[in-house]
């Protein structure tokens, strides 16, 4: 079951579109990897999931509901982390959180287990500007864990973290479909990172969706296109470059039907790598 | 790890989304350490100290005239205290959006469950409530003026009694038709600081407009119409009509304004 789906999601800014046509489908309890080079559109995708960006055309549903309908029930089963943590710089962390939960409607527990959860306990009282990158990073990621949300929207969580904090949330990020039943979309524009979290990929470039199916998948499409496939990273950056050479491929109208994604899996239809689900 | 206590999903439909007594609270919260309170009160007693300074340093410019002590202390005082009373406005919104600038503040609260216009609405009523701080310093002042300087006069000094009641009833009207006016003034100032994200920015627009206001000719009342002029209006000695007019034009000019942020807010997602 897809507890995300979008129906040709676009979005374009005066004559640069960001996002063409998207079709994702985001299996219940899974870890999406969302990969793609800087520009290629995540972001724009995740922000037109939490609204903060409205789609130019086509439409999205979340876990059955659809904005901006429900807009504000949508976003009661999102947790997010999206570009830079937000936060309030003249707030201390646990203060940060402290108005999330106010907002969610969460028990006063849910501050010192988010802390607990990101390592930021003892650093709770110093003020947000004054953390350093990574705490900061941290305290984005506690402002989405809080509560437990069925749904985690996180856009390149590991951003600004020292080796052992990348290892600590990827951990985490891993963990969390079993432990706490939810579902996590996660982008990166690293394959090795995204390799080591994701059951699924949705491989984005341009603004259109090169690919989406789980790992193995992946591979055995590289290998039926002559891409290398010694490692993941090659097989990306192949994918990527075939997919630069062809500009008038990206053209809406002289898409082949049969493109790579819709050739490999039609919408709903899973194969669960493992996990929850 | 820890497993959490609450969580989001199993939450009743009525949790996460903001009443309006929650939103003033929880912008109240987002003020600590800004320094807004302090400048509010200091801006008060600023406020509060033009009228006490001025009799005090020339009362006998006053003491021979016609009306009320209220209306004279008025006509003489108000123009500076109004126009404090709109610099702590500007000033005041754009510290309060500056918090939510700065670091990110609005984008988050914009991907949590509160409604869309929430966080604006909800400075607002801050802002108005230190607004209510502020006049409620400023007539304390001009009754002490009065009591200080008018006693025995007609219209003023009278603390008892019929007298007594008729000044607090003129101090109340005064002061509640000023808090009316300022409104514009203040949903309007926000709205600017909404829309800039560089506090210097929405603060140079602010004082622009108050240095504008202050030079636009009084006579004319369409020119008087503009929300950072209204607030330079006296209450005492205003033919009704008028009251009537300007308080009409302070209603209208809120629910306008209070309708551009509506159409802000829905198309905001549209550009970004």
């Amino acid at each position: 079951m897809d507890i995300m789906e979008t129906k040709n999601l676009t979005k374009s800014y005066a004559d640069f579109v960001a996002v063409s046509g998207l079709n994702l489908h985001v299996p219940k309890g899974a870890v999406y990897g969302f990969l793609g080079p800087n520009g290629a559109g995540k972001s724009t995708t995740m922000k037109m999931f939490l609204g903060l960006t409205k789609p130019t055309s086509g439409s999205f549903t979340i876990d059955g509901k659809r904005y901006p309908e429900n807009r504000v029930e949508i976003l009661r089963e999102i947790g997010s982390f999206i570009e830079a943590p937000a936060f309030y710089g003249n707030l201390s962390g646990e203060e940060n959180l402290e108005i999330i939960r106010r907002i969610l409607g969460l028990p006063k527990s849910s501050v010192p287990e988010a802390l607990e959860t990101v390592g930021l306990t003892p650093f709770k009282k110093r003020l947000a500007r004054k953390y350093s990158l990574g705490m900061k990073q941290r305290l984005g990621l506690a402002g989405a864990l809080i509560g437990r949300p069925p749904i985690l929207i996180l856009d390149e969580p590991t951003n600004g973290l020292d080796p052992v904090g990348i290892h600590e949330i990827r951990t985490l990020i891993r963990s969390l479909p079993e432990k706490f039943d939810c579902t996590v979309l996660v982008s990166s524009h690293l394959l090795s990172e995204i390799e080591l979290m994701a059951d699924y990929v949705g491989i984005l470039n341009h603004g259109h969706l090169l690919f989406e199916g789980t790992l193995e998948e992946l591979k055995e499409n590289a290998v039926s296109r002559g891409y290398p496939t010694d490692n993941l990273e090659e097989m990306f950056l192949a994918l990527i470059d075939a997919d630069n050479r062809m500009p008038e491929k990206r053209m809406p109208e002289k898409r082949s039907s049969k493109n790579w994604t819709s050739e490999k899996r039609m919408p709903g239809e899973h194969r669960r790598k493992g996990g929850a689900g | 790890m820890r497993t959490f206590s609450g969580r989001r999903s199993v939450l009743p439909k009525c949790n996460g989304v903001l009443s309006g007594c929650n939103g003033i609270l929880l912008e109240g919260r987002k003020i600590k350490r800004t320094g807004f309170f302090p400048a509010f009160f200091g801006g008060g007693i600023l406020a509060a100290a033009v009228p006490i300074v001025n009799m005090a340093v020339r009362s006998e410019m006053y003491l021979g005239l016609q009306g009320t002590a209220i209306q004279i202390l008025m006509d003489a005082n108000w123009q500076m205290m109004a126009m404090l009373n709109v610099l702590l406005v500007v000033s005041g919104a754009c510290l309060l959006y500056h918090v939510e600038h700065a670091d990110g503040g609005l984008q988050k609260m914009r991907s949590l469950p509160i409604r869309e216009g929430s966080v604006f609405f909800g400075k607002v009523a801050v802002m108005m409530l230190m607004c209510v701080l502020v006049l409620a310093m400023e007539a304390a002042s001009v009754s002490f003026c009065s009591w200080h300087w008018f006693k025995g006069q007609a219209g003023g000094g009278q603390w008892r009694g019929e007298g007594g009641n008729m000044f607090a009833i003129e101090l109340c009207k005064s002061f509640g038709y000023a808090f009316l006016l300022i409104l514009p003034c203040v949903v309007l100032s926000f709205l600017i600081a909404e829309a800039c994200k560089n506090m210097w920015v929405s603060l140079g627009i602010g004082v622009v407009c108050v240095f504008t206001a202050t030079m636009l000719p009084t006579s004319s009342f369409v020119l008087s119409l503009f929300p950072f002029a209204m607030p330079f209006q006296v209450f005492a000695g205003m033919e009704a009509a008028w009251v009537t007019r300007f308080a009409c034009a302070a209603v209208v000019e809120i629910v306008v304004l209070g309708g551009v942020e509506r159409l802000v807010v829905r198309g905001k997602g549209a550009f970004e």
